[in-house]
Order: C-alpha cells, then structure tokens, then sequence
C-alpha cells in the first residue's frame, strides 16, 4: 500500500454500523449468486434491514439521490414496459420476424445473421429480455417450419441482444444505471458505445458465418413453408400499431435531445409511456401496468437501498481505495482492469447489482484522485470518462460468456429446455466464452485506441 | 347426495410411465357409465394405486400445440400438416410429463355434491376424482352425472304430481 493510500484509508471509519452493513450486503449478495432464495425477496428483505437497523434513514432510503432508490432509472425501465405491453398486441414484433425470416429466403445461415441483427438493433432500443421474448418464439417456429436445431438459434440470439444492448442508454440495465448516476446522456452513449458495437456485431456475424455457415442445410420444399407466410397477417391492430410508431418516434427523437434540453431520459421515457396510454384510447389500463416486469424493478429498488447503506458506511470507498491501489492510479490500467473484470464477473454474477455497487465505487475513486473537483466536472473527468465506458462494455458484453450471464440467456435456456431441446450449461459456454472474449478484446483495443492513443 | 353416491368405479386407468401413444389408445376403445359414453380422460396411478394425475383430451392437445404458440399471435403462421408432425413427435413422450397433477383437484367419498360441482366450475373440469385418506383413486365423479342429480333434484321439487 502507498502511503497516500493508506492514509485516506484510515478516514473509512470501521466501526459496528460499518460491519453491519457490510454483513447484509456480503449476505444479501451471497444468496443472489447462490439462488437460495429468489433476488428480489433477499433484496427487498436486505433493503429494510439497512434502515431498520439504521444503516441508512427512510428519509436518505427513499429520496436521497445519492444513497437512495434512483428513481431516473425505475421510472425509465417502468415507462418503458408500459410501451412495450400497449405494442405488443399490435403484431408489431412478429410481422418484423416473420419479414426478416422471408429476406433471408429461409436460407438457415441468413435466418440466423439477420435475426441476430435485427435482435441487436431491436436490444438497443428495448429491454434486451423483451426482445428476446419477443423474437424467440417467431424462431421457434420459423424453425420448427425448416426442421432446424432450435438451440444454435436460440443462443445466437441472445448473445446479439446482450451486444445490441450495449449500444445505447436506453438499451440494458447496467447502461441505464451508468448513465443515470455518471449525469450521462443518450448523445454520449451513441457517440462512445455505438461505434464499437457496431464492429463487435460484424465481427460476431462473421464468426457465426465461420461456425455455422456449412453447417445448416435445410430441404428446398421446406423453405416453401416460410416463403408461404405472408407477414401481413401478423398486424392485429393497425390503428394501434401506427400511433405507437409514432409514440416510439417522438420518444427516440426525446432521448436524443434530452441532453440538449436538459431533461432526463426518465422524463422522456415517461412522457412516452403517458402519451401512449392516451392516445391508444385504452380504458382499463390494469393489465397494461400489471404487466410490468415488477419483480425486476423491485429488485432493483432493493438494491439501491442496500447499496446506499454501504457507501454511507464507507465500504465502498475503502473498495475504492484498494482499487486505485492495486493500479497505482494509473488511470488506463484502472479502465482495462474495470473493463476485464466486469467482462468476467458479468459473466457469473448478475450485473446489475455489479454495476450497482461499481457506480458508486468508480465516483469515490473519482473523489480521491481529483477531491477538488464536485458534481459534473468531476463525473465527467476526461480522464475518467473511459472507465464509465469501459464498465458500460465490460459489464454488459460479460453477461454473454455463460448461460447465466444475463437475463436473456436465462430466457433462452429456459424456452429450449421447454422445447426438449436443454442446453447445458457447458454448451452454452462453447459458443458464448469465446465470442464474449472477442468482443471484450474488441473493445480493449478500441478504448485504448480511442482514449490513449488518439484522445478522441 | 354425498360423492361416493355419485362416483363410478374406476376400470381403466394410466400409468405416470405409459407412452401416449398407448395411453390415446386407451383412451379410444374405454367407455363408461350407463349410456357407453367415450371417456375423455382417464386417471394416472401409481404402482400402489394413489392417484397422481388425470390426463385429458385437453392435455393431449396441449402436448401437440408448441409452447411459443402461446408467447405471441402466430397461429397464421402454421402450416397444412404440422399438427401430424407434433403427433408422431408427442407419440413417445410419457403420461407424466403431459398429465395434469391434481394435487388439489379431488374429493373424498364423505365430501358433499356441491364441493364436486365446485371445484367442477371454478377449475375447469368435467370430472373429479375421488380419493380415499391415503390418497387411493376409489372413484370418478361425472359433470353429466352431477347434472342429472341436478335434474332429478328440481324436478322432485317443482313438479309435486311426478312420483
């Protein structure tokens, strides 16, 4: 240890709250690794606990932004379910799937490339869950029609929406979270994560083309059965499907400028969501809302709460400490060792709450290498700037290398294994390990390109 | 009227290990009651003869008809001959994996016609079995029989000159 650090390590007092709290989070986290008990109970358990054994006040709990639920991102996550759910009936999402199933002419390879692509594209604007959800079962047929192995599909897939993801704010969780806490707009995601996400799908498509160009055939008469479906028979609700086009419009045209205007992406997303409701001349909303993913966003809440009682006890910034330590401030090793160690911790723990307690740990470093600085000039650093980007990609590309990477992979698991076609968890690492490795180096190389060596 | 009044003994039964492909066949040549009728489902038993399941006509569909058909509206997208190929490859497949378990679902001989009926409305069901205290199918309660006791039932009270 330095001697600089050490000493700004002796201001994390560690005294009894200290260790409670460090006990609920290593606990709460504990069972969210194991699965002893579902993520969401343990965490809204660990969340009261934190305030009823006064870690962190009800007060800071619900309303502090620092410590606190963060309501940008639930709010975010909330508006956008509601979209999704009032879309989804319209046969929006199969019509897209069957169309792209007959642009590839029901040639196997091109099925995949462009369900994978379109699943990418489709992941960077919506939850990459409900994508999966809603293009998957499109493949199973589409699939079932070609008498294709389901599983080389179903993976593929789910390893495009992860990366799809990655490309926007908007797009996964983590990226929401990261934006939501480092004051980051929908601009600067498009403009730092876009580019090289785009490389990592030509990359990942030509891959696929080398593993499974040869190996997909399928008989002539049975592409008939997908060439003999007409698309248009998908589109249940015309009038609906328009007006949530143009809702879907005008809220991608509001996260664009919501930098500009100085609005938050949570207020857009809200905005969006409201509108949408309206105009779509629902009078019974009750299933549109009850069928948010609630679970999800009161895990999160959870989370939050937890989170917030350990940073107000310091742990995280004696985290902190220990991490500029072992980089020894330097800050390109920090964003490569942030970059790689997301990528594989992503990999076997949820990243949620990984980013969830990252966030907060990369502000604390933030604090201790520049504690002149507050607020955006300090969150925004030039010279931290690349480790927010390096977490962004190394937390949300990790979730690809197993099957419980990320929640879209569980999904697919899921579905195949209801299918009787299972897919082991070594078979998906087969495919998902290496292809998470080439788009983690990928993106090494374009950050170190990028930010140490040209400074762009 | 109780429900050991009303129950039919039970002939024919599965077994959780049975192919449905046997198990359809069965299905086919039972008949029962008074009038013949076709069974339209049957019990699944174990070796000792404790009711674990009913698979039904409805089951038998369910394990034709993929799961993702169910995800999203793509009924117009099958094709001339797919339900014969989910068929043959549900042909193999056990009674166990298909069958609905009826934990919850049964009566017992003591139990009165009205919790038949029921759980007859509220579950969707055209029968109930019925279950001794260790859990032995000892019989099998009818929608059509519950409706005929209804029948008899108001017209003894309505109609005084029907002896």
């Amino acid at each position: 240890m330095t001697q600089e650090a050490a000493t700004t390590a002796k201001e994390v007092v560690m005294n009894g709250p200290f260790w409670i709290a460090t006990a609920i989070f290593v606990i709460v986290y504990g069972i969210i690794v194991t699965e002893k008990i579902h993520k969401t109970i343990i965490s809204i358990f660990g969340a009261a606990l934190m305030i009823i054994l006064g870690i962190l006040t009800q007060e800071n709990a619900f309303h502090s932004t620092d410590l606190g639920v963060d309501w940008n991102v639930i709010f975010l996550l909330v508006s956008m379910m509601i979209i999704i759910n009032i879309m989804k009936p319209t046969g929006c999402f199969e019509y897209l799937a069957i169309k792209s199933a007959k642009l590839a002419k029901g040639r196997p390879f091109m099925i995949m490339a462009i369900f994978s692509i379109v699943t990418a594209v489709v992941s960077a604007f919506l939850d990459n869950v409900t994508t999966v959800l809603l293009i998957a079962p499109v493949t199973l047929l589409i699939c079932q029609a070609l008498e294709l192995d389901v599983v080389p599909y179903l993976i593929t897939e789910a390893l495009a929406s992860n990366i799809g993801g990655t490309a926007t704010l908007i797009g996964d969780p983590p990226n929401i979270m990261i934006a939501s806490k480092a004051q980051l707009d929908f601009m600067q995601f498009i403009y730092h994560l876009s580019p090289v996400i785009i490389i990592v799908l030509i990359a990942y498509v030509i891959t696929l083309k080398f593993i499974f160009g040869k190996r997909l055939t399928v008989k002539e008469e049975l592409r008939q059965r997908v060439m003999a479906m007409n698309e248009n028979d998908a589109i249940k609700d015309p009038v609906l499907l328009k007006k949530s086009l143009a809702v879907l419009a005008v809220t991608i045209i509001g996260f664009v400028l919501h930098g500009m205007l100085h609005y938050e992406p949570a207020t857009i997303a809200l905005f969006g969501a409201g509108l949408l409701l309206l105009v779509s001349g629902n009078k019974e909303p009750h299933h549109i809302l009850a069928e948010c993913e609630w679970t999800t966003l009161f895990f999160f809440m959870g989370l939050f709460i937890i989170i917030g009682g350990v940073v107000n006890v310091g742990l995280i910034k004696w985290m902190s400490i220990k991490v500029l330590d072992i980089t020894q401030g330097n800050l390109f090793a920090t964003s490569m060792v942030v970059m790689w160690f997301s990528a594989f911790a992503s990999a076997f723990i949820d990243n949620i709450p990984y980013v969830a307690t990252m966030n907060p740990l990369i502000i604390d470093m933030a604090r201790q290498l520049w504690p002149n600085l507050s607020g955006v000039e300090l969150l925004h650093h030039p010279e931290l700037m690349p480790i927010w980007w390096s977490l962004a990609l190394g937390a949300c590309l990790g979730g690809n290398g197993t099957a419980i990477g990320a929640s879209a992979n569980v999904i697919v698991v899921g579905m195949a294994e209801k299918m009787g076609s299972p897919i082991s968890f070594k078979k998906f690492m087969l495919y998902g390990m290496p292809l998470m490795i080439e788009s983690v180096i990928i993106c090494t190389v374009y950050v170190w390109l990028r930010y140490y060596l040209l400074k762009i | 009227m109780k429900a050991k009044d009303l129950m039919m003994p039970i002939n024919e039964y599965l077994r959780p290990e049975t192919t449905l492909k046997e198990a359809v066949n069965l299905l086919r040549i039972v008949r029962t009651g008074e009038e013949k009728v076709r069974v339209k489902a049957l019990p699944v038993l174990d070796p000792a003869g404790k009711l674990i399941g009913m698979l039904t006509m409805s089951d038998i569909l369910r394990a034709v008809h993929p799961s993702y058909l169910n995800m999203m509206n793509l009924g117009n997208f099958t094709w001339d001959g797919m339900i014969e190929e989910m068929a043959k490859k549900a042909a193999d497949r056990r009674v166990s994996e298909v069958m609905t378990k009826t934990e919850v679902l049964t009566v017992r001989p003591n139990d009165s016609l009205m919790e038949c009926v029921d759980h007859m409305l509220k579950q969707c069901v055209e029968r109930v079995p019925v279950v001794d205290a260790d859990g032995k199918a000892v019989g099998m309660i009818y929608e059509r029989d519950v409706f005929f006791a209804v029948v008899k039932a108001m017209i003894d009270d309505n109609y005084s000159f029907k002896s």
